[in-house]
């Protein structure tokens, strides 16, 4: 008798156990998941975008050869399965995905990605110059079989990877129609939801500055996602989107402004802090040939200046804690790229006052040195559209008046504030001082990129030009061997240091948050919607 | 024929301003520091390349005359040009933002029609007494108010119970007509409630002039002498009195509200034209600019037109 | 503000400074007014000596709460509020009396001429007038202010750019009537030139109206410098009380639960916008009730106070 009862015993105990464990892994999928943000897109068509969130959009709608892992150090496979080089590093062969198609049932193949390519190369001059970069050194895609790519390079290159990661591959069958007016013609394509793609999401509605609505594919090639659904909801301010999460009308929002993140976090909500790819800097106008103003282009005075710059202030009430000091030019959130012995400035009023008192600049009777018989009074360009840098330029302003300088802001929107740091016409030579933020990638050669000669007139905000750096940038472009590449990246870090064109100030943490009904969340140092890999949005799910 | 010689000269002198606008608007714009270039070639991975493909495409390097013919050229043609920012026609994005603001705008001038009517007629009414003062004060005082500012004022009254953002809940699929309409009615709810706030105290002090001026007149004496009820006179003659200055105004305010919903749609994330010149300012979005700074200017002119015509109609007693 | 129908007074010019007084005495919503923009001004002028912390000093925390030492809390720059409403409203009062200053000088001098000589000169510079007149006054200055740089200075010209049609409407409508008085015209007779009889005999006249409209107008360009720094085009070296509530609006002050640092700004910028009406239309009332001003002049729309305000009647 015993025994059996202890044996129903032990099967009702199992079958509870069992139906727990069960019950305890079943998660609801489904559901539309809403995001909230206050910044756009602003175009679907990926020759003519500029915001984040629109490249983002292109993540998660098209096939990329590559993406980032889920850990955002590692490059995965997306369309790409497996990749080689050969024929010392010029050409690389990718196995692309089979059986995979576009949202209107055309077949995807490799011969989508090698039209990308080509027609990117054709035009790159004119219509598809936006993505010229990417392509750089490329001479001829090919795609031998429907699940083979060959790529073909002038020279070996050491971040193939990093640069086709950001490359969206078009339906051919689509987009060669648009090609007329010598391509001209692709850019003029709306690219109108709903849009034919192959990601893990179709966008099937999108109206400008108010709503993207995405829809799970149930035919895409990798890892479908968990929501039916999800809509990147956009607010013209910061009040609007934090008080849309409080009310339950989104589920997250994807860039918490910093004094709201301690009432979320009160109020219930998941907030997930991770080290951002975002950091702000103070920009010396580093060009050798500008007129006015050349004390600043001596390094002991932009270390007096970096001296006097409490960073910890700043983090503390600009970003309320949710940063970190700044030092390198490339952010810690690009793991092993970053150097570590790159380290911020300390805060020290007494250094900064003893190198300029020891270069002779006297300070007058208002307290302001003067420097080469000129006063040391500055205008800081700043643009209208980075939202930490009005507080941040007040510290440093007060900080700066106690080392005898003196700072005037200058604030202009984002296209006059470029204007007036290129001024004249691309030479640089009239600016001195401006603040600014840089938003990087994982891989390190865009933000290396911005401070050579070649990017006067492109994306350079500081004048640098130095030939030696130059030759560095170059040689890290073309070192297939990673731990090699490395080790140039971490040196050009600190000849930059030394030279200081930018002191960075801060190296932002990417906040989000989440209603408490939401799990699976994977943040990245760019947000859960991001342009680093498809993984965030797929792995969201409710509880 | 006075009066087809007003309108013809009214017309006339319309039709010039536009002129003069469209002018105007062109020169502005044109001497503007910056170029929309710049921002535009900002891309991740930008080569030289880049900056010398946009300026040909958008003719920016061409003379300012030239410029100039151009843009009237396709001004003729109802054609606006086509926006730096999205590349889709400017009177397409105009007219989808158009649509968005006008409800919330004409919703706003009821309410503010419908309170300043009401507090018009108590001021008059009660008129040297305690109410007549606070009702005044307080309609001075709404009108006092940075319109954005009450925006926030609303939105921190209201934030638990009324949407705060956006035109609709984006995220309601195929809706029924009635959740949907329900949905839009929560939505515009504040921010045309802000503006009716802020516009009303015109209305208040325009009603009480008008009526007590006719409150004053002797048939009203007699009318109270016969026995009519104070409400039906203030219906019948004071009311009828004051609509003349109330439709003046609204039609003048028209004209001018769109432009003024810059502030109401920025708190509200309200996607509406507004908020449109707003973006187009940021952006350097040129084409955009000129053409929402001609609709403005055209629809002020045009709604300056229909008060003249509606005043001369309405009021025979004016001379020019 | 309470009585509009007041009989226009038939006694020469004398008396209206008399008039002006008296009504101010006897309308107790002038005489608040009045009162509400001497402490504000008082406070403001004076805001370097009684301020109590720095403009520029970090006294406690982002967002801080009010406290006893601290009446009206923080701002996200941890720096004391009150402080910032003493120092903003000064900031705020320069900028409309710079801009009211340029407005009343172009619309002054615009009203006079066009008054005075009438004919075709009335007629150019009034058409001029109405072609101001149409241009959407915000979408304006934002586009002035984006292209030419959020400076104080820019800020004030354009401000003064804009307002001065209302000025110059109501100055030349009074300017009109003044120079049909017997003793304008006996001036005339006797040989007197132009610019003495405007100084001695119109500027008079005018000058009590052109008070009142400057007072309505400088509400006005505070009204519009608020609402530019609050979509980010004002100057940002200066804290003016938009620039206060921008500062505020742009760090998330509501969702933080910091309402100290957004309305009571506001509910300056409003005190002194409704003084200044108070004052401005009980002056106007006082002077000249039945104003009959065109209505096109009317340019009422929100955006501003009531400039003008007898006019649709």
């Amino acid at each position: 008798m015993q025994a059996r009862r202890l044996a129903i015993v032990g099967v009702v105990l199992a079958v509870c156990v069992f139906a727990a464990a069960a019950s305890g892994s079943e998660r609801k999928s489904g559901g539309t998941f809403r995001l909230g943000t206050s910044s756009r897109i602003d175009s679907l068509n990926p020759f003519v975008a500029f915001n984040q969130d629109a490249y983002s959009t292109f993540e998660y709608i098209y096939p990329e050869l590559i993406q980032y892992d889920k850990a955002n150090r590692n490059f995965a496979p997306d369309f790409a399965t497996s990749w080689k080089a050969s024929n010392g590093g010029k050409t690389w062969t990718f196995k692309t995905r089979g059986g995979a198609v576009w949202s209107d049932g055309q077949p995807l193949t490799s011969a989508d990605a090698a039209w990308t390519i080509n027609t990117a190369l054709k035009y790159k001059g004119g219509a598809t110059a936006n993505s010229a970069g990417l392509i750089a050194h490329i001479t001829r895609a090919d795609a031998p079989t429907p699940t083979t790519l060959v790529v073909h390079y002038a020279a070996a290159l050491g971040n193939v990877l990093g640069q086709f990661q950001q490359f969206p591959i078009l339906p051919k069958h689509i987009w060669s129609q648009h090609t007329g007016h010598k391509g001209n013609d692709l850019k003029s394509f709306p690219n109108n939801a709903p849009v034919v793609g192959a990601g893990p999401f179709n966008l099937i509605k999108f109206t400008k500055d108010q709503i993207a609505l995405f829809q799970r594919n149930d035919k895409f090639y990798g890892p479908k996602p968990n929501v039916d659904a999800f809509g990147l909801q956009m607010f013209s301010n910061d009040d609007a989107l934090v008080a849309a999460l409080k009310h339950h009308d989104i589920d997250a929002i994807e860039d918490v402004p910093a004094t709201a993140i301690k009432t979320l976090r009160g109020s219930g909500f998941t907030v997930k802090q991770v080290p951002g790819l975002d950091h702000t800097d103070f920009i010396v106008n580093s060009n050798p040939k500008k007129t006015k103003h050349r004390e600043l282009l001596d390094p002991r005075v932009k270390t007096a200046m970096d001296y006097a710059i409490d960073r910890a202030q700043i983090v503390r009430v600009v970003f309320l804690g949710a940063a970190h000091p700044g030092d390198s030019i490339i952010s810690p959130s690009s793991g092993a790229w970053y150097n570590p012995a790159v380290k911020p400035t300390p805060f020290n009023l007494a250094k900064a006052n003893g190198i300029l008192d020891g270069l002779g600049y006297k300070k007058g009777s208002d307290g302001i040195r003067v420097a080469n018989g000129s006063r040391m009074s500055y205008d800081v360009i700043t643009p209208t559209d980075v939202h930490s840098i009005p507080r941040t330029f007040q510290i440093i302003q007060a900080a700066f008046r106690k080392i005898g300088i003196e700072l005037k802001q200058k604030s202009l929107d984002s296209s006059a504030a470029f204007d007036a740091i290129t001024a004249p016409n691309g030479k640089y030579t009239d600016f001195d001082l401006s603040m600014w933020d840089w938003v990087g990638l994982v891989d390190p050669d865009f933000m290396l990129s911005v401070v050579t000669c070649e990017q006067y007139g492109g994306w350079s905000d500081s004048g640098f030009c130095d030939k030696t750096y130059d030759a560095m940038y170059s040689k890290q472009q073309l070192t297939p061997n990673q731990a090699k590449r490395r080790a140039i990246v971490w040196q050009m870090q600190k000849y930059l240091q030394q030279r200081k064109p930018y002191l960075w100030l801060a190296n932002l943490d990417n906040v989000s948050a989440y209603s408490s009904n939401w799990t699976g969340i994977v943040t990245s140092p760019q947000g859960p919607f991001n342009s680093i890999s498809k993984v965030s949005l797929t792995s969201i799910q409710q509880k | 024929m006075r009066g087809a010689d007003y309108v013809i000269k009214r017309t006339a002198f319309a039709l010039v301003t536009v002129f003069v606008a469209v002018t105007l608007n062109f020169a502005l714009f044109r001497l503007a520091p910056g170029s929309a270039v710049t921002d535009l070639s900002r891309v991740p991975h930008a080569t030289p390349e880049l900056r010398q493909a946009l300026k040909k495409q958008f003719g920016l390097d061409k003379s300012k005359g030239a410029q100039y013919v151009i843009y009237l050229k396709q001004l003729v043609h109802g054609n606006l040009g086509v926006s730096f920012a999205n590349e889709q026609p400017v009177s397409t994005n105009l007219r989808v933002a158009l649509i968005n603001t006008l409800p919330m705008v004409l919703l706003g001038t009821l309410f503010a029609i419908v309170i300043g009517t009401l507090t018009g007629v108590i001021a008059a009414w009660r008129r040297g007494t305690p109410t007549e003062a606070v009702t005044v004060t307080s309609a001075l005082g709404f009108y006092s108010m940075p319109t954005h500012w009450l925006g926030l004022m609303l939105i921190i009254i209201f934030a638990g119970t009324l949407p705060t953002g956006g035109m609709t809940n984006e995220f309601l699929i195929n809706p029924s007509f009635w959740t949907h309409f329900r949905d839009l009615a929560a939505h515009i709810t504040l921010p045309s409630l802000t503006l009716g706030l802020v516009l009303y105290g015109e209305y208040t002090l325009i009603v009480r002039s008008a009526m007590l001026e006719t409150l004053g007149e002797d048939y009203i004496l007699t009318a109270r002498a016969k026995g009519l009820k104070p409400w039906t006179i203030v219906r019948r003659h004071a009311l009828r009195n004051a609509m003349l200055p109330v439709a003046t105004l609204v039609a003048l305010s028209l004209g001018y509200i769109v432009a003024g919903a810059i502030l109401i749609e920025t708190v509200f994330s309200w996607p509406g034209i507004g908020r449109a010149v707003y973006d187009a300012v940021l952006q350097r979005d040129y084409p955009m600019l000129q053409g929402a700074f001609l609709l403005l200017t055209i629809s002020v002119v045009f709604f300056n037109l229909v008060a003249d015509l509606l005043y001369f109609k309405l009021d025979p007693r004016i001379t020019e | 503000m309470s009585s509009v129908l007041i009989e226009a007074p038939t006694a020469p010019a004398l008396s209206r400074r008399g008039v002006v007084l008296r009504t101010l005495r006897r309308n107790p919503a002038a005489v608040i007014g009045a009162s509400i923009l001497l402490v504000i001004a008082f406070c403001a002028v004076f805001a370097p000596l009684i301020a109590p912390y720095g403009l520029h000093t970090q006294v406690g925390p982002v967002f801080g709460h009010p406290s006893w030492k601290h009446p009206v809390g923080l701002d996200d720059g941890g720096i004391d509020m009150v402080t910032l409403l003493m120092w903003g409203a000064r900031i705020s009062l320069i900028v409309g009396f710079a801009a009211t200053f340029v407005s009343m000088a172009i619309g002054g001098t615009v009203g006079v001429l066009a008054g005075y000589f009438g004919g075709k000169v009335d007629t150019i510079l009034m058409r001029i007038t109405d072609y101001f007149l149409v241009i959407p006054d915000v979408p304006l200055m934002i586009v002035v202010a984006a292209i030419w740089g959020p400076s104080l200075f820019h800020i004030v010209i354009v401000i003064g750019i804009l307002l001065w049609t209302g000025t110059a409407r109501v100055i030349r409508a009074q300017v009109k009537s003044v120079r049909e008085r017997v003793y304008v015209k006996r001036a005339r007779a006797l040989g007197a030139g132009h610019l003495r009889i405007v100084v001695r005999h119109v500027l008079p006249q005018v000058a009590p109206l052109l008070i009142a409209n400057t007072v309505l107008t400088i509400a006005v360009a505070i009204f519009d410098e608020t609402a530019l720094s609050f979509l980010g085009l004002g100057d940002p070296s200066r804290t003016s009380l938009g620039k206060v509530i921008e500062n505020a609006f742009e760090r998330a002050a509501i969702s933080s639960g910091a309402w100290w640092a957004i309305v009571p700004p506001g509910g300056l910028v409003a005190l002194i916008i409704l003084g200044c009406s108070l004052v401005g239309g009980s002056m106007e009332d006082a002077l000249n009730p039945r104003l009959r001003v065109a209505h096109l002049s009317a340019r009422t729309f929100r955006l501003r106070p009531l400039v003008g305000r007898n006019d649709a009647l």
